[in-house]
Protein backbone atom coordinates (compact mmCIF):
# COMPACT_ATOMS: atom_id res chain seq x y z
CA UNK A 1 0.00 0.00 0.00
CA UNK A 2 1.13 3.49 -0.87
CA UNK A 3 -0.02 6.68 0.44
CA UNK A 4 0.52 10.33 -1.31
CA UNK A 5 -0.86 13.42 0.43
CA UNK A 6 -1.17 16.53 -1.36
CA UNK A 7 -2.70 19.87 0.45
CA UNK A 8 -4.70 21.96 -1.32
CA UNK A 9 -6.54 25.47 -0.75
CA UNK A 10 -9.98 24.03 0.86
CA UNK A 11 -9.26 20.30 0.54
CA UNK A 12 -6.60 17.45 1.17
CA UNK A 13 -5.96 14.46 -1.48
CA UNK A 14 -4.86 11.48 0.00
CA UNK A 15 -4.37 9.10 -3.29
CA UNK A 16 -4.12 5.14 -1.65
CA UNK A 17 -3.15 2.57 -3.43
CA UNK A 18 -2.56 -1.40 -3.15
CA UNK A 19 -4.35 -3.60 -0.45
CA UNK A 20 -6.15 -2.17 2.67
CA UNK A 21 -6.68 -4.96 4.78
CA UNK A 22 -5.89 -6.12 8.22
CA UNK A 23 -2.11 -5.15 7.60
CA UNK A 24 -1.93 -1.97 6.06
CA UNK A 25 -5.30 -0.23 7.84
CA UNK A 26 -2.95 0.70 10.80
CA UNK A 27 -0.58 2.83 8.41
CA UNK A 28 -3.93 3.87 6.37
CA UNK A 29 -5.58 5.28 9.64
CA UNK A 30 -2.77 6.72 10.96
CA UNK A 31 -1.96 8.71 7.51
CA UNK A 32 -5.78 10.26 7.69
CA UNK A 33 -5.77 10.73 11.23
CA UNK A 34 -2.68 12.99 10.53
CA UNK A 35 -4.87 15.27 8.09
CA UNK A 36 -7.52 15.58 10.07
CA UNK A 37 -4.94 15.71 13.25
CA UNK A 38 -3.81 19.06 11.12
CA UNK A 39 -6.87 20.76 10.98
CA UNK A 40 -8.21 19.68 7.44
CA UNK A 41 -11.44 18.30 7.69
CA UNK A 42 -12.20 18.49 4.15
CA UNK A 43 -10.63 15.11 2.18
CA UNK A 44 -10.94 13.79 -1.26
CA UNK A 45 -9.61 10.19 -1.01
CA UNK A 46 -8.74 8.83 -4.42
CA UNK A 47 -9.05 5.20 -4.25
CA UNK A 48 -8.69 4.37 -7.96
CA UNK A 49 -5.43 2.03 -7.85
CA UNK A 50 -7.01 0.29 -4.40
CA UNK A 51 -7.30 -3.38 -5.63
CA UNK A 52 -8.50 -4.73 -2.45
CA UNK A 53 -9.86 -3.47 0.26
CA UNK A 54 -11.52 -5.14 3.58
CA UNK A 55 -13.45 -4.58 6.40
CA UNK A 56 -10.17 -3.18 8.28
CA UNK A 57 -10.20 -0.82 6.00
CA UNK A 58 -13.89 0.18 5.88
CA UNK A 59 -13.87 1.10 9.72
CA UNK A 60 -11.12 3.84 9.09
CA UNK A 61 -12.93 5.13 6.15
CA UNK A 62 -16.02 4.73 8.92
CA UNK A 63 -13.64 6.19 11.68
CA UNK A 64 -12.44 9.39 9.48
CA UNK A 65 -15.84 9.94 8.21
CA UNK A 66 -17.13 10.45 11.58
CA UNK A 67 -14.32 12.40 12.79
CA UNK A 68 -14.16 14.97 9.92
CA UNK A 69 -17.85 15.67 9.65
CA UNK A 70 -17.86 16.53 13.46
CA UNK A 71 -15.27 18.99 12.67
CA UNK A 72 -17.46 20.55 10.18
CA UNK A 73 -16.35 18.70 6.89
CA UNK A 74 -16.92 15.80 4.42
CA UNK A 75 -14.97 12.71 2.81
CA UNK A 76 -15.57 11.78 -0.86
CA UNK A 77 -14.05 9.31 -2.95
CA UNK A 78 -12.84 10.08 -5.79
CA UNK A 79 -12.38 7.32 -8.74
CA UNK A 80 -13.19 4.36 -6.53
CA UNK A 81 -12.15 0.73 -7.98
CA UNK A 82 -14.31 -1.92 -8.67
CA UNK A 83 -13.00 -3.22 -5.80
CA UNK A 84 -13.43 0.00 -3.40
CA UNK A 85 -17.27 -0.19 -4.79
CA UNK A 86 -17.94 -3.82 -4.20
CA UNK A 87 -16.88 -4.10 -0.51
CA UNK A 88 -18.76 -1.11 0.27
CA UNK A 89 -21.92 -2.37 -1.44
CA UNK A 90 -21.59 -6.08 0.20
CA UNK A 91 -20.89 -4.09 3.32
CA UNK A 92 -24.00 -2.04 3.01
CA UNK A 93 -22.06 0.95 3.31
CA UNK A 94 -21.87 2.50 -0.02
CA UNK A 95 -24.60 5.05 1.04
CA UNK A 96 -22.25 6.75 3.26
CA UNK A 97 -19.62 8.37 0.99
CA UNK A 98 -20.42 10.20 -1.99
CA UNK A 99 -18.19 8.99 -5.05
CA UNK A 100 -16.95 10.80 -8.13
CA UNK A 101 -15.46 9.50 -11.58
CA UNK A 102 -12.42 11.74 -11.30
CA UNK A 103 -10.07 13.56 -8.38
CA UNK A 104 -11.20 17.50 -10.14
CA UNK A 105 -14.61 16.70 -10.02
CA UNK A 106 -14.39 15.90 -6.42
CA UNK A 107 -12.05 18.53 -5.15
CA UNK A 108 -14.91 21.14 -7.22
CA UNK A 109 -17.23 19.78 -4.84
CA UNK A 110 -15.56 21.64 -1.51
CA UNK B 1 -12.25 -31.50 -8.75
CA UNK B 2 -9.41 -29.70 -7.21
CA UNK B 3 -8.18 -29.66 -4.13
CA UNK B 4 -5.29 -27.41 -2.67
CA UNK B 5 -4.51 -26.66 1.19
CA UNK B 6 -2.16 -23.87 2.44
CA UNK B 7 -0.99 -23.40 6.46
CA UNK B 8 -0.40 -19.93 7.18
CA UNK B 9 0.80 -18.30 10.29
CA UNK B 10 -1.84 -15.85 12.49
CA UNK B 11 -0.26 -12.89 10.84
CA UNK B 12 -1.86 -10.37 8.79
CA UNK B 13 0.76 -10.34 6.19
CA UNK B 14 -0.02 -13.90 5.62
CA UNK B 15 -3.71 -12.98 4.00
CA UNK B 16 -2.71 -12.16 0.78
CA UNK B 17 -1.00 -15.50 -0.30
CA UNK B 18 -4.45 -17.15 0.93
CA UNK B 19 -6.65 -14.81 -1.14
CA UNK B 20 -3.93 -15.53 -4.31
CA UNK B 21 -5.15 -19.23 -4.21
CA UNK B 22 -9.01 -18.39 -3.78
CA UNK B 23 -8.68 -16.29 -6.95
CA UNK B 24 -7.11 -18.82 -8.85
CA UNK B 25 -9.75 -21.46 -7.71
CA UNK B 26 -12.78 -19.28 -8.24
CA UNK B 27 -11.82 -18.63 -11.62
CA UNK B 28 -10.99 -22.64 -12.73
CA UNK B 29 -14.79 -22.77 -11.16
CA UNK B 30 -15.76 -20.71 -13.46
CA UNK B 31 -16.88 -17.67 -11.12
CA UNK B 32 -17.31 -13.77 -12.51
CA UNK B 33 -14.21 -11.30 -11.29
CA UNK B 34 -16.96 -10.26 -9.39
CA UNK B 35 -17.71 -13.24 -7.17
CA UNK B 36 -14.43 -14.30 -7.14
CA UNK B 37 -13.53 -10.57 -5.76
CA UNK B 38 -16.58 -11.01 -3.44
CA UNK B 39 -14.81 -14.91 -2.32
CA UNK B 40 -11.27 -13.07 -1.91
CA UNK B 41 -12.77 -10.74 0.53
CA UNK B 42 -14.97 -13.47 2.60
CA UNK B 43 -12.09 -15.44 3.45
CA UNK B 44 -9.73 -12.63 4.09
CA UNK B 45 -12.67 -11.41 6.61
CA UNK B 46 -12.58 -15.02 8.17
CA UNK B 47 -8.93 -15.35 8.32
CA UNK B 48 -8.69 -11.79 10.27
CA UNK B 49 -11.51 -12.35 12.76
CA UNK B 50 -9.31 -15.24 13.31
CA UNK B 51 -6.41 -13.90 14.21
CA UNK B 52 -8.05 -10.49 15.77
CA UNK B 53 -10.80 -12.35 17.90
CA UNK B 54 -9.55 -16.22 18.14
CA UNK B 55 -5.49 -15.59 18.18
CA UNK B 56 -5.99 -12.44 20.02
CA UNK B 57 -3.42 -10.70 17.91
CA UNK B 58 -0.64 -11.70 15.38
CA UNK B 59 0.89 -14.53 15.98
CA UNK B 60 2.83 -17.56 14.46
CA UNK B 61 -0.10 -19.97 15.45
CA UNK B 62 -1.35 -21.71 12.51
CA UNK B 63 -4.12 -21.69 10.17
CA UNK B 64 -4.81 -24.20 7.77
CA UNK B 65 -7.14 -24.03 5.03
CA UNK B 66 -8.35 -26.37 2.22
CA UNK B 67 -9.45 -25.09 -0.79
CA UNK B 68 -11.92 -27.47 -3.26
CA UNK B 69 -13.47 -25.78 -6.39
CA UNK B 70 -15.95 -28.16 -8.67
CA UNK B 71 -17.48 -26.45 -11.78
CA UNK B 72 -19.53 -23.56 -10.46
CA UNK B 73 -18.97 -24.49 -6.36
CA UNK B 74 -15.94 -23.49 -4.26
CA UNK B 75 -15.73 -24.26 -0.19
CA UNK B 76 -13.15 -23.89 1.81
CA UNK B 77 -12.79 -25.29 4.98
CA UNK B 78 -10.06 -23.09 7.29
CA UNK B 79 -8.80 -24.81 11.29
CA UNK B 80 -7.30 -23.56 13.91
CA UNK B 81 -6.04 -23.71 17.35
CA UNK B 82 -7.70 -20.73 19.19
CA UNK B 83 -10.16 -21.23 21.82
CA UNK B 84 -14.25 -21.48 20.80
CA UNK B 85 -14.97 -18.73 17.73
CA UNK B 86 -18.24 -19.42 16.19
CA UNK B 87 -18.73 -17.09 12.97
CA UNK B 88 -21.79 -19.21 11.43
CA UNK B 89 -24.38 -17.31 12.89
CA UNK B 90 -25.71 -14.70 10.87
CA UNK B 91 -25.34 -11.25 12.53
CA UNK B 92 -28.90 -9.67 13.30
CA UNK B 93 -29.44 -6.51 10.84
CA UNK B 94 -29.47 -3.12 13.22
CA UNK B 95 -30.73 -0.34 11.82
CA UNK B 96 -28.90 2.25 11.79
CA UNK B 97 -28.12 6.02 10.81
CA UNK B 98 -25.70 7.84 8.40
CA UNK B 99 -24.84 10.11 11.50
CA UNK B 100 -24.04 6.93 13.47
CA UNK B 101 -22.78 3.87 11.10
CA UNK B 102 -21.86 0.54 12.54
CA UNK B 103 -17.93 -0.29 12.74
CA UNK B 104 -18.11 -3.69 14.23
CA UNK B 105 -19.17 -6.80 13.11
CA UNK B 106 -18.86 -5.40 9.23
CA UNK B 107 -16.49 -8.82 8.70
CA UNK B 108 -18.82 -11.37 9.90
CA UNK B 109 -21.75 -9.34 7.73
CA UNK B 110 -19.26 -9.81 4.58
CA UNK B 111 -18.61 -13.10 4.89
CA UNK B 112 -22.67 -14.50 5.45
CA UNK B 113 -23.72 -11.74 2.68
CA UNK B 114 -21.26 -13.07 0.09
CA UNK B 115 -21.03 -16.89 1.11
CA UNK B 116 -24.96 -19.22 0.84
CA UNK B 117 -23.22 -21.55 3.52
CA UNK B 118 -21.36 -21.13 6.25
CA UNK B 119 -21.07 -24.30 8.75
CA UNK B 120 -18.48 -24.46 12.45
CA UNK B 121 -18.15 -26.83 14.57
CA UNK B 122 -15.36 -27.72 17.29
CA UNK B 123 -13.77 -30.03 16.78
CA UNK B 124 -11.47 -31.98 19.52
CA UNK B 125 -9.12 -28.64 20.49
CA UNK B 126 -9.92 -26.84 17.63
CA UNK B 127 -12.26 -24.64 15.20
CA UNK B 128 -13.43 -25.85 12.04
CA UNK B 129 -14.95 -23.36 9.73
CA UNK B 130 -16.68 -24.21 6.23
CA UNK B 131 -17.93 -22.11 3.66
CA UNK B 132 -19.50 -22.35 0.44
CA UNK B 133 -20.46 -20.63 -2.25
CA UNK B 134 -22.77 -21.73 -5.41
CA UNK B 135 -22.16 -20.07 -8.93
CA UNK B 136 -25.42 -18.20 -9.57
CA UNK B 137 -26.67 -18.95 -13.10
CA UNK B 138 -28.93 -16.06 -15.55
Amino acid sequence: MDIQITDHKRVSVVAVSGRIDGSTAGEFEAALTGVTDAGNNNIVLDMSDVDFVSSAGLRVLVNTRKSVNSGGGKIVLAEPSQQVVETLDIAGLDVLFEQFDDRETAIGTF
Amino acid sequence: MTDYSLTIEGRFDQVASLSDLVESMATEAGFSSRDQYALQLAVCEALENIIIHGYQGESTNLIEAYVNSDPGEFTIEIWDDAPPFNPSNNPAEIDWSQDDPPVGGLGLKIMHKVMDEISYERKGERNWLKMFKRHKTN
